[in-house]
């Protein structure tokens, strides 16, 4: 197939499975918390929704970078689909991607010149310092496959089984990193509702559903990066049902859970982050892990 | 807002034009790479602003003063 055909397909597919996801995560919390919710495709309809609503920029942004900021966050999930699902390269990249999300985070806050902004754009420093330590788990699935490439640990895996089986607190590191980016976490320091939408405040109409467009691509490549390097060669059912039964269980937890206050969250996810670290290498040195 | 018209339908036909170049010419990965990578998000940009709403002329002051609430 043309290679921009498969770039194209696979950004349509991350959008509308995406976004479809968030839905379904949406509606179990309203379950859980006895409420009817949304239809699951209210996420959906909103991102696009948006595209017609009426826009304007606020007198005291920095129009260039209040837009271009925007411009990145899709910009590096479109580099998070292409090295994922199109071309299986370097699972290093997409660590150098998710960096890259966390300075939007910091950056979209700070270019809307509103407080709720400014605090968010300070709590994404904080949420930083703990989720890169938590995508680090991917040093595991080197030091056991041999390869950071996304294609050789699949192959890998085919031979030797699932990486969920040698190295699961690793896999659980990586799902702490999941659970904090799906919405209303209690991780979420950066949209914490006493920031109105954290970073997202200022940005409204387009902007806002160029956002979302965005969030729904990124929610589904977390996924499938996860799926991808700890449960082996999966075919699309494969991809379909992990993703719902994922999206499934962080809605229950987040329904389930309040938000942490900053310093709460950051301890949590770094104890958690250095016993499964600890953990796993443990199991790697004395040689538990083959 | 008449430039930033102009300026999105330019950007607009451009990146139009440069994804279905690679759709049609099989270029080298990395040119593929790079038009996806910077051609999307510009075509969804340019869209995006060309199909917003915009404010009423009367009700432009009040909207771009609204969103802050906290100052």
């Amino acid at each position: 197939m043309n290679l921009m055909a498969e770039i194209l397909i696979q950004v349509i597919i991350a959008f509308l499975a995406g976004s479809l996801l968030l839905g379904l995560h949406r509606k179990v919390m309203a379950r859980v918390q006895k409420r009817p919710g949304p239809p699951i495709v209210q996420q959906l309809i909103h991102s696009l929704k948006f595209f017609f609503k009426e826009t304007a920029f606020p007198k005291t942004v920095s129009k260039v970078f209040y837009i271009g900021i925007v411009f990145i966050l899709a910009l590096i999930w479109v580099v998070g689909v292409i090295v994922g699902p199109v071309a299986k390269d370097s699972l290093l990249i997409l660590f150098g991607v998710y960096a890259v999300y966390k300075i939007v985070e910091h950056n979209s806050g700070s270019s809307s010149g509103s407080p709720y902004g400014k605090l968010s754009c300070v709590r994404a420093v904080l949420s930083a310092a703990t989720e890169l330590p938590l995508f680090a788990a991917i040093v595991f699935v080197y030091m056991v496959t041999g390869t950071m490439n996304i294609g050789e640990i699949i192959t890998y895996q085919s031979v030797h089984g699932p990486l969920i089986y040698s190295i699961p607190l690793a896999a659980l590191m990586f799902f702490m990193l999941i659970l904090t980016k799906s919405p209303y976490s209690p991780f979420a320091i950066t949209k914490d509702k006493v920031l109105i939408s954290g970073f997202e405040t200022e940005h409204f109409g387009f902007l806002r559903g160029f956002m979302l467009f965005s969030e729904a691509i990124a929610w589904y490549v977390l996924l499938w990066v996860f799926l991808t390097i700890f449960f082996g060669p999966l075919n699309a059912v494969g991809y379909l049902i992990g993703m719902i039964v994922i999206s499934f269980v962080t809605g229950f937890i987040n329904a389930t859970t309040p938000l942490l206050s900053p310093n709460h969250s950051v301890m949590t996810q770094i104890t958690i982050g250095a016993i499964c670290f600890a953990g796993t290498a443990l199991m790697i040195f004395t040689g538990v892990v083959a | 807002m008449v430039n930033q018209k102009i300026t999105c339908i330019i950007l607009l036909v451009l990146s139009t034009l440069a994804i279905l170049a690679c759709l049609v010419i099989n270029f080298e990965a990395w040119i593929v790479y790079a038009v996806a990578i910077f051609g999307i998000p510009t075509w969804i940009l340019s869209l995006g602003l060309l199909t917003m709403a915009k404010p009423k002329p009367e009700d432009v002051e009040e909207r771009v003063k609204e969103p802050f609430t906290g100052y």
